[in-house]
Formats: structure tokens, sequence, C-alpha cells
């Protein structure tokens, strides 16, 4: 399901659909809050919590369904921004992202960008490239346990790789986010 | 590098870069990983160490475990890096490809190096479970030189 069919559900009140969009971005918003603002497991946990109670009141303030994320981002960084400006970790009030933070938010979305490709992805390509890039298998190992001829993985690999970035490659930018 | 120079006329190239890149990086973990496990282990084998002898033994047998299992990973992507090595030596650039099939060669002699060091500073016996696998990475290290160099022919 797309982002923005899952969109779509939500917003016809499908509970399911919430379960699912919480699923989908909760390690996203997360991530944002821990590694690219480090805020500690408490303000964490508020910012997570407000994050999504704004996503499920403001759904339809949301013009394009498909830029759902780009959306969550921006009200998970000013929240974020928020809490450190409140003080509880004696930041200066008029808080910026530093360009290290940045770099961490852009790798970030890169990540989340590759996993939602991934997902999409035949489950043979799925598996071969969790195996060599996220277990650091080898092609013996990998070879072994996917009964597969070692001479191939190589280039089986580089043919998932090509899937992926194709994948990645037609992803359009979402061009506009809410009416906020 | 020669794939990175094949990107023009071979398909593969960049999935081939990128698995490179990333076994690159992988190498340069296990490498310090290699050094403070032998590192360790050459303590523990001169040290009089804590505890009574049995702790000790204890401590060394583990210690000498993770500095055999850190060369065998590193076995292991040797012959990683021959096999990737060898499908650059098949389908890449034309005045590349000798290169590639010079890193088959190389990688295969570090499995066979990786091999050597486990059987004669660990002491394992030919039924070691971990001489099985150095040798398996370094017969398939073998066969990839041996397909590249078929390939260059």
């Amino acid at each position: 399901m797309t982002d923005a069919e899952l969109v779509q559900r939500c917003r016809a009140g499908d509970p399911d659909a919430w379960a699912e969009l919480v699923n989908r971005f909760s390690r996203y918003v997360y991530a944002v809050c821990v590694k690219g603002f480090r805020l500690g497991d408490e303000d964490a946990e508020d910012v997570f919590q407000e994050v999504f109670t704004r996503v499920y009141t403001r759904l339809d303030t949301l013009r394009d369904d498909a830029a759902v994320r780009p959306w969550i981002a921006q009200l998970t960084r000013r929240l974020c921004l928020d809490t450190l400006a409140s003080g509880s970790r004696e930041q200066p009030a008029d808080v910026e992202l530093t360009p290290e933070q940045e770099r961490t938010l852009e790798e970030l979305d890169e990540a989340f960008d590759v996993r939602e490709a991934l997902a999409v992805l035949p489950e043979p390509c799925r598996e071969i490239l969790d195996r060599f890039f996220t277990r650091d298998q080898s092609y013996r190992t990998i070879s072994a346990e996917l009964d597969l001829p070692s001479g191939t993985i190589a280039s089986r690999i580089a043919r998932c790789l090509r899937k992926l970035r194709d994948e990645l490659e037609g992803r359009s930018e979402p061009s506009e986010g809410s009416r906020e | 590098m020669v794939a990175r120079a094949s990107r023009g006329s071979w398909e593969d190239a960049g999935g081939v870069a990128a698995q490179a890149i990333s076994i690159q990086e992988r190498a340069a973990l296990l490498i310090r990983e290699d050094a403070d496990a032998w590192q360790e282990a050459f303590a523990a084998l001169g040290g009089t160490g804590e505890g009574d002898a049995a702790q000790r033994n204890f401590e060394l047998e583990r210690k000498l475990e993770r500095a055999a299992a850190v060369p065998l990973e590193i076995g292991e992507l040797g012959a990683t890096v021959a096999e990737l090595a060898a499908l650059a030596g098949e389908f890449g650039e034309g005045h590349a490809r000798a290169d590639a099939v010079a890193a088959a060669a190389l990688a295969a002699g570090a499995t066979r190096a990786v091999g050597h060091l486990v059987e004669v500073n660990l002491g394992v016996r030919e039924r070691d479970k971990r001489l099985a696998q150095a040798r398996g990475s370094e017969q398939a290290a073998l066969e990839a030189v041996e397909r590249a160099l078929e390939s260059a022919r």
C-alpha cells in the first residue's frame, strides 16, 4: 500500500490504517528525535506522542496525500526544536539545526527512502540485499544458505541493486506538504 | 575501480562498485578487530592474569577463539573479494580487466595466508571446523581466480 493510499484509508476512518501509519513511521520519528536531535528517552517519547496526535487531528490539512512523510518529518523536527528551545536540555531559545544535525536528518531520510524502496522489491532481492549489506554475510554463506551457486551471488546482488535504484529514482519528489 | 571505469559498458558496474565499497568498509573494521583480538590473545598467553587457573584457562580459550574467528571472517571476505574481482575481470572494461584479475589473485593469496595463520598460530587440528572453513574460503577464492584467468585468456 502506498503512503497516499494509506492516508486515504486513514481519512476514511479505517482503524487498521491508523495502526499501519503509526507502524510505518514510528521508527523514523523516533530516529529523528534520538539520532537527529539527541533527545533523551522522555523527551523523545513526548515528541513521538505529540507528532502522532497532530497527525491524527490534522490529517485533513495535508494537501498531497503522497507527501505524508515529509509532513511528518516537518512536524517532528519542529516539535524537537520546540522541545530543545523549552530548555529541557538547556539549549538557547532560538535553536537552529546544526550542520551535523542536518546531515544526520538527511541520512535518516535516505535510509527511510531505501527501506521503503526495499519493501516493494521481490522477496529474493530483499533477502539477498539484507544478507549482504545488513548482516555482512559472505558470498559463500549466502550461497550455502540460499542454495545458489557462489559465482552468481555478486551479479544477483548487482541486479537487485539496479532494481532498488530504479525504484528509488521512480519515486517522485512530493511537491507540497500541509496547508499549515 | 574496475567497475567504476566500466559504468558505460556494463550495466551491473554500479552494483559491483557498491559491493566493493561495502567490502572495503567491512575489511577496515575487521583489520582493526583482528589487531585487537591478537593483542588480547598474546597478552593472555604471556600473563598470569587474575583468578584461579581454571578461570585463566577459560579466559585464554575465549580469547584464542576470538583471535581465530576474526581472521576466518577476513578469509571469507577474501573469497568474496576474489569472486567480485573475477566478475569484474570478466565483464569490466577491457583496459581494466587485468587489474581485476590481479585483485582476485591477491585476495586468494590473503585467504591462503589466513588458512596458514589459523593452522599455525592457533594449533588447530586437521578436523577442526575452523580449518575447514579457512580452506573452504581458500578453495572458493582459487576457483574464482581460475575463472578470472580463464576469461582473460
